[in-house]
């Protein structure tokens, strides 16, 4: 698991283009956004949370577009699945490994583009574990869409990963809400990690079935 | 242990939308022994290794191997990462390339002088002997390879031979495809359609 997960990160380390790129895609939103209207500073801060989570999910899509694609053309998910007769070990490290490159990275800037535009540090505790949580959550989606498109297009895997994001963004949006509200947050943060322990275990384990399958 | 067949495969059929690429086939294979499968474009051949190898399953029929068999294959598909040099691609396979019998063959197949290139501009031949070193270096006990002279040099091919031969008589077992003659002693079995 370790040889694994070293193996991964070298990969994913290696290709710039497939995890700083969106990064920098992110930060092009985040920064462009308030030069691109004309909001006043409280109205700005209504709409930015939506940017972020919107800016987040675009990131996390553009990155995960090859995710399997590049091993399942040069043999190396054949290759993995004859050494170890399942794929579910090599796909959680996989996602993982996006999680750890690309999402922690975009949550930190987000969280950071939180302070700075609400001018209250209090907003790190809505920002980073909803960030921290939900990324994790759309790759782990966009893995599933793009498996269940592998070699027929990723605007495929997209299409169909859409309909799985509505509820993560609407729960979102209600963390949002009810932090305005000054209610307690920690509850809907709670359920959405819930939901991430499980899409952890399960999610994983649908992408080696339908890899398996596309492999046949 | 050794004379019982380390593979048996029993009325193996496979066909794609009706198409029967083969049916009823039977074959084993003993410690020690070489399986040449032979065949037309299209026959099958790769679809056979692949239910060999698990990842395809026969549509009728059975396939039984001794437990805990170690297998290495290389088929069309070379595992190698075009944006990785020579030495970060063996490092994904584990392989260090600094250590002596790395570098030997490497030598062997004049890939030493390449070991920092990016293997996306290597040549195809260069390519097939790269993915050639992860076989020549592994232990398994069972070598299945799909096409393995395709694209190689005489001097390549002949190298190739000679570690076949030599891991034959240390009771490995191979199992390959190829239109191009291999000289080892193997038995053969022919898919084509009669």
């Amino acid at each position: 698991m370790t040889d694994l997960l070293k193996i991964e990160s070298f990969k994913l380390r290696k290709k710039l283009r497939a995890w700083l790129g969106p990064i920098l895609i992110f930060l092009l939103i985040m920064i462009s956004f308030p030069l691109t209207v004309e909001l006043a500073s409280d109205e700005l801060k209504n709409v930015f949370y939506s940017i972020l989570w919107l800016s987040s999910l675009l990131t996390v899509m553009v990155s995960l577009d090859s995710i399997f694609l590049e091993d399942f053309d040069d043999g190396t998910l054949e290759h993995y699945l004859i050494l170890n007769n399942s794929l579910f070990s090599m796909i959680l490290i996989k996602i993982f490994i996006y999680w750890l490159l690309i999402g922690i990275p975009i949550s930190i800037l987000g969280t950071f583009f939180s302070i700075s535009t609400s001018g209250d540090f209090s907003s790190f505790y809505i920002a980073f574990p909803s960030m921290l949580i939900s990324s994790y959550i759309f790759i782990n989606l966009f893995a599933l869409g793009n498996s269940l498109s592998l070699n027929k297009g990723s605007a495929l895997g997209a299409l169909i990963t859409m309909p799985l994001l509505f509820p993560v963004l609407i729960l979102l949006g209600k963390i949002v809400l009810n932090a305005n509200f000054g209610f307690e947050i920690s509850n809907l943060l709670l359920l959405m990690l819930g939901v991430l322990l499980i899409i952890i275990v399960i999610i994983p384990f649908i992408i080696s079935f339908v890899v398996k399958t596309h492999l046949e | 242990m050794l004379s019982n067949p380390l593979l048996e495969a029993r009325n193996l059929s496979f066909s794609i939308n009706q198409n029967k690429l083969f049916h009823g086939l039977s074959f084993e294979l003993l410690y020690g022994e070489a399986l040449h499968i032979k065949g037309g474009n299209g026959s099958g051949k790769t679809t056979l290794l692949k239910i060999l190898l698990g990842i395809t399953s026969p549509r009728k029929g059975h396939i039984k191997w001794v437990d805990n068999t170690n297998t290495v294959y290389l088929g069309h598909k070379n595992v190698l990462k075009d944006y990785l040099s020579v030495e970060d691609n063996l490092y994904l396979h584990g392989i260090n390339s600094a250590k002596t019998s790395t570098k030997s063959i490497l030598k062997e197949l004049n890939l030493l002088n390449k070991i920092d290139v990016l293997v996306g501009n290597l040549s195809y031949g260069q390519k097939k002997k790269l993915a050639l070193v992860r076989v020549l270096l592994n232990q398994s006990e069972v070598i299945v390879l799909d096409e393995p002279c395709v694209g190689l040099d005489d001097k390549t091919r002949a190298y190739i031979v000679d570690f076949l031969n030599a891991e034959l008589s240390k009771n490995k077992s191979v199992i390959y495809t190829s239109h191009i003659p291999i000289e080892i002693n193997s038995k053969k079995i022919n898919i084509d359609k009669e």
